[in-house]
């Protein structure tokens, strides 16, 4: 069996829904089944072979070909196998995925990794705003899971996250963490305005200071050696990521906030 | 069966069912892990008083800890699976969460697993805080030298407790000597400990007593002042006896470290004072576990 492969035809005029193209949803369809699927688009429906050209038959590992940021939810509730894209992709990429593995070779849309309870998702480009976040009135983002960013991160990210680890190799965007519940969103560029805005719980872990300084809500609780960083970053040494290779540290400056909160949250700032 | 000199007995040491789990200790140094754990293992000798057995497994070094620091390995033992998670939440919580500089993991993986730091967070206050790393929870509690890390359970298995073996011998000193050979070589042996003083255990009990407060009293039939005061079974020239008593993961690793403490034993043979090896059998009123000595050394 080979790689399920949906290649695009033609850049879509109109944003195509994919949710229905996960290898829970595609499980035991033959590829005739699969090409007679209807993806909602607009107000409208289209039919998977009049988008893609459709090669292959393992369900379990999805290969998007010629991908377009006007692909949405791919990937969205899937709970085991693999999805990959071979260029920038559209909003909600693993949108409550559960388990499996995404690779994203391009940027992403809007809340990539939106309310994910698990699995990993690689994006080897640029993820846009709401990574890892809610959607609009939800209380949770993230519950779970691993999402790595090579490049950077748009505005919001974390936003009600509650669990899960977001590793961002480039720069975050403004109001990283914002609303953040809980879990560990790691950043090894630079960090954009209003970090860690209305945080509650959870740590942002930075490699650099940033530059405008912690947010004023934020006390400075001073320099510590902390046990849990190096079991923490041994965590990430299987993983395909720049955060792998980091040499341990445990010595951090500690920031908590948002005082304006209950203030439980944590930015912690590598020392040297 | 003779073995350079020293006499085996034809007989089996009962042992019984235990419920256990591993521990790992780390510290700044490998001086304060050992202060800890030895502090976790402090009377926990015999469950007939201590309500758990424990002892100091080995010295890990910072490669094979959990956060690369110095640490320990320690083994604790009990009854059943809620006694020994009170065990393991009282001593942790005044001996580990106390010592300096210390974190406190688990060392066993199991499906079935009991509370290791999930009851000592509430000491944080509210000020606590929970890290999931590698899908295992663990609790990060802001102590006065920083925080202490603990992992949120441990592993539990089904254990075997009270293997043993009686050294009978010319002269307290050289039982004493003999058994010094034995736990030395035995402390290699993994999945093992020997709780009591030093490993070696002088006052052996019997099941019962005559006095009904007590389910058990001193073995008599191997206490050498009492040689013409009760069905002895000591010969006229053993002196004093002295036992060592194991606990372990499985019934099989107690095999090896017995095997392993006799050959300690007998290497010092009859030039040496070694008269006997014996084993504390209670007619089948204790356990299920029978190590039968010939058997092990065969």
């Amino acid at each position: 069996m080979s790689s399920l492969i949906l290649k695009l035809k033609t850049s879509p005029s109109q944003r195509i829904d994919c949710s229905a193209l996960t290898p829970d949803r595609l499980e035991d369809k033959t590829p005739a089944e699969v090409a007679a699927i209807e993806l909602p688009s607009g107000n409208r429906t289209v039919r998977v072979d009049s988008v893609f050209d459709i090669r292959g038959d393992n369900t379990n590992h999805i290969i998007f070909e010629n991908s377009s940021e006007k692909l949405d939810f791919v990937g969205n509730q899937m709970s085991f196998g693999t999805i990959e894209v071979s260029g920038n992709i559209g909003a909600y990429l693993g949108a409550m995925m559960t388990n499996g593995f995404i690779l994203a070779a391009g940027n992403t849309g809007a809340y990539t990794a939106c309310e994910m309870k698990g699995g990993q998702i690689k994006i080897n480009g640029n993820a846009g705003d709401f990574v890892g976040g809610a959607r609009v009135g939800q209380k949770n983002g993230m519950t779970g899971g691993i999402v790595i960013v090579t490049g950077n991160t748009g505005s919001r990210t974390g936003d009600h996250m509650r669990r899960g680890y977001i590793l961002i190799e480039g720069n975050a965007g403004d109001y990283c963490g914002g609303r953040m519940v809980s879990g560990t969103i790691a950043v090894l560029g630079k960090v954009g305005a209003h970090l860690g805005y209305g945080m509650k719980r959870g740590t942002l872990l930075l490699l650099q200071a940033p530059k405008q300084g912690v947010s004023a809500n934020f006390n400075d609780c001073g320099a510590h050696t902390l046990a849990f960083l190096p079991l923490m970053l041994a965590s990430f040494r299987n993983l395909d990521t720049k955060f792998a290779n980091l040499t341990t540290f445990s010595r951090v400056q500690r920031y908590t906030g948002d005082l304006a909160g209950i203030g439980m949250g944590e930015v912690l700032v590598k020392i040297g | 069966m003779i073995i350079n000199g020293v006499s085996i007995d034809e007989t089996f040491a009962e042992a019984f069912p235990m419920k256990g789990t591993r521990l790992i200790i780390t510290a700044h140094n490998e001086k304060w892990a050992m202060i800890s754990a030895q502090t976790f293992t402090g009377f926990a000798t015999s469950v007939i008083a201590c309500g758990c057995e424990a002892g100091i497994e080995r010295v890990l070094s910072p490669e094979e800890t959990p956060d690369g620091r110095p640490g320990v390995t320690i083994l604790i033992f009990a009854m059943g699976g809620k006694s020994l998670a009170k065990q393991v939440e009282t001593r942790s919580g005044q001996c580990v969460l106390t010592s300096p500089t210390s974190a406190l993991f688990s060392g066993l993986e199991s499906d079935t697993e009991i509370p290791l730091g999930q009851n000592l967070r509430f000491f944080g206050d509210g000020f606590q805080i929970s890290k999931m790393i590698d899908g295992k929870r663990y609790w990060r509690i802001p102590v006065m030298d920083g925080e202490f890390l603990t992992q949120e359970m441990t592993g539990v298995q089904a254990s075997v407790g009270g293997g043993n073996f009686l050294v009978l011998a010319e002269s307290q000193e050289q039982a004493l000597n003999a058994c010094e050979a034995a736990i030395e070589e035995m402390r290699q042996i993994p999945n093992v400990i020997m709780p009591f003083p030093g490993g070696v255990v002088r006052s052996g009990s019997k099941v019962g007593s005559k006095f009904k407060a007590l389910n058990a009293s001193t073995n008599d039939a191997f206490c050498p002042t009492l040689k013409g005061q009760t069905k002895t079974e000591l010969s006229p020239e053993i002196e004093s006896v002295m036992e060592i008593v194991i606990d372990g993961l499985t019934k099989e690793d107690i095999d090896v470290a017995m095997r392993v403490g006799i050959e300690a034993v007998c290497k010092l043979g009859a030039a040496n004072g070694i008269k006997r090896i014996s084993a504390g059998n209670y007619g089948g009123k204790l356990g299920p576990f029978h190590f039968h000595l010939q058997e092990i050394m065969a």
